[in-house]
């Protein structure tokens, strides 16, 4: 059978919050900014990037998103989200290993309301007309910069963006204990861009993913859409498959 | 109706003592029995890098072996990527001529393009290009075969004029396929006039659909050979024992375990976004099936062979009434049902299900369709 994760959970929570409560109402982004590029990782640490519930993709990779509103409901915001590609059972996922968000009402919505792995900072997402970038330093080091180069639009239902497992304590049944909770939000889409992928700096120690090395480029995207945060519908024990492991709220 | 097995060849972890080597004399045992049996062909994918899922990256070799273990079953190249960074079509077009000369005459040619990132990317191949490199080599290769000598020049590929040898042993060359998995490929096959091979595990009325297009269209076309092909086959899996809870349970495990390792892969639309592959093809339709069948319980989903003779004689009647001609079985995944009970449920199946469908269909009807008749016949 495929190979499962090997990560502790708890080793995987440095930056998980604590989520209080489940009961999230869904919430709508309009027209966000969404930088995604994507990258093939090496393979030598793929099962100990993701707990025991996932698997790697075959290939293994890793999402760098950038995301940017600039108005909404949340307010204007900015969030960079590094994450490995993974599959619960058959389902293609996401695992978000830390984000970086702007202060503000957006940075506890995300991390209360659906387990966003966030710290504060300053990410910033460039849109030129011959490339989009995500950047985010720590200090005066870059640890994200990452790039989509000579945008081709595409059609809006040529994208497929997967769904989130968002590592977080959750407390639940009087216990508190890390749980992935599955983020699926939709996406609206209102324009797309392809491009070439490019990872211009990548700290795998700063983004929780350590050994994480982004090996060769697969394809990076643009577009605006309006994103729906979901009710989260179902958490999963991320020490047992996901086929047996998940729980429906 | 016909019946082929197909296979994928899928090999379980962990990947030591021989296990690739068992598993493909297994499945040339498999094959054997077949052929005792009556069944009208056996067909190998060609896959690269898919985990488990599929070890089969050199299929002409694996159908030449069973070309000289058998006797009467065709052997389906089924597909070979049309795809320049996995081969060259002048390559193609040599081993396939080989191989039909190896097997006396018993060659059936599939064209396809592979839908995963995982193979395409390995490749370093462009997604966006292989729905046209497919198209030129439907083309160019039934020219290579017929023409004492051939030159080119095109979009996948340039040759100047060259004797392509040899030449197949079917005349005019073997019948030609598309692997049919995406909604609409099936269009493809029939403006080709090619047989369409499909590749999913769509229900009734899909195939229903997909039939009456392919029908309708093919009357009118412009075929990439020398002949029409018109001949619909579909994908199922096979697992058929005297009782019926038995073999659903049985064959829900391969149903499941094949779903389940398909979904590992990435198809190119998960991480490639592009026109040239707006559905996710054939991996999305197992993992469908895993999803609705997860190898746990004991309800068969529609159509999905598996359970005791009496249901599957009414599966597949079903499907004849569909209007398929050719039903390809899937025998195995993981190494999921032991050998001996794979054994067992062919030969259950050839004696108590075969009987009840005649292998009557012609495969073509006009003056060049006759052609493809008597090289489907192997005569």
């Amino acid at each position: 059978m495929p190979i499962n994760g090997t990560a502790d959970p708890t080793q995987l929570t440095q930056y998980a919050p604590t989520m209080s409560s489940l009961d999230t109402e869904a919430l709508t982004l309009p027209d966000v900014k969404v930088l995604q590029v994507i990258y093939e990782i090496d393979d030598a640490v793929m099962a100990e990037l993701i707990p025991p519930a996932l698997h790697p993709t075959i290939p293994p990779t890793v999402h760098v998103i950038g995301l940017r509103a600039d108005d909404g409901p949340l307010g204007a915001f900015t969030l960079a989200v590094v994450r490995v590609g993974c599959r619960a059972a058959v389902r293609p996922r996401g695992l978000p290993t830390r984000a970086v968000c702007t202060a503000g009402e957006a940075a506890s919505a995300l991390e209360q309301r659906w387990g966003f792995p966030i710290t504060i900072g300053e990410p910033v997402l460039r849109e030129r007309y011959d490339r989009q970038s995500i950047e985010v330093n720590d200090g005066n080091v870059a640890v994200l910069s990452a790039q989509l180069i000579d945008p081709v639009p595409i059609g809006n239902g040529d994208l497929l963006y997967t769904a989130g497992m968002h590592i977080a304590n959750v407390e639940r049944d009087g216990e508190t204990k890390p749980w992935l909770v599955q983020v699926d939000p939709d996406f609206e889409v209102s324009r797309a861009d392809r491009g070439t992928a490019q990872i211009d700096a990548f700290d795998s120690v700063f983004w929780d993913a350590p050994d994480l090395r982004p090996v060769y480029p697969i394809v990076a995207s643009y577009t605006t859409a309006n994103i729906t945060l979901p009710r989260i519908r179902y958490i999963c024990d991320p020490l047992q498959p996901a086929i047996s492991g998940t729980v429906a709220l | 109706m016909k019946f082929g097995i197909f296979y994928e060849i899928s090999v379980p972890r962990p990947w030591e003592n021989d296990i690739e080597h068992t598993v493909y004399h297994r499945c040339l045992e498999q094959v054997r029995l077949a052929d005792e049996l009556g069944f009208h062909s056996v067909w190998a994918v060609e896959h690269h890098f898919l985990e488990e899922y599929s070890h089969c990256s050199a299929p002409e070799l694996f159908l030449t072996a069973c070309a000289m273990q058998t006797k009467q079953i065709r052997v389906g190249h089924g597909i070979v990527v049309c795809v320049p960074q996995f081969n060259h079509p002048i390559r193609a077009a040599e081993r396939a001529a080989v191989l039909d000369i190896l097997s006396d005459g018993r060659l059936e040619f599939g064209t396809g393009r592979s839908a995963t990132w995982t193979e395409l990317g390995g490749m370093d191949a462009n997604p966006d290009e292989t729905k046209e490199t497919w198209d030129e080599y439907t083309r160019t290769i039934p020219q290579m075969w017929t023409n004492e000598r051939y030159g080119y020049e095109g979009r996948a590929f340039r040759m100047p004029t060259r004797a392509v040898l040899p030449k197949p042993y079917q005349k005019p060359h073997p019948p030609m396929w598309v692997a049919v998995s995406s909604p609409g490929t099936e269009i493809d096959a029939a403006e080709r006039g090619m047989g369409s091979l499909g590749l999913t595990f769509g229900g009734f009325a899909e195939q229903e659909e997909k039939v009456k297009r392919y029908r309708s269209i093919i009357r009118n076309c412009e075929p990439a050979g020398a002949f029409v092909n018109e001949r619909v086959a579909t994908v199922n899996f096979l697992y058929c024992h005297p009782d019926n809870e038995t073999g659903i349970k049985t064959g829900s495990r391969l149903t499941g375990s094949f779903g389940y390792l398909a979904a590992q892969l990435l198809p190119v639309r998960e991480v490639h976004p592009t026109r040239s592959y707006p559905n996710p093809g054939l991996l999305a339709a197992t993992r469908q099936q895993a999803a609705q069948n997860p190898g746990e319980g004991v309800s068969a989903p529609e159509g999905v062979c598996i359970g005791n003779p009496d249901r599957l004689v009414e599966e597949i009647k079903k499907w004849e009434s569909c209007g398929v001609d050719q039903i390809n079985f899937l025998l195995n995944a993981l190494e999921t049902i032991p050998q001996e009970q794979v054994l067992d449920s062919l030969r259950l199946f050839g004696e108590e299900v075969m009987p009840h469908f005649r292998d009557d269909q012609p495969a073509t009807t006009s003056e060049p369709r006759e052609l493809a008749a008597t090289a489907a016949a192997g005569d």
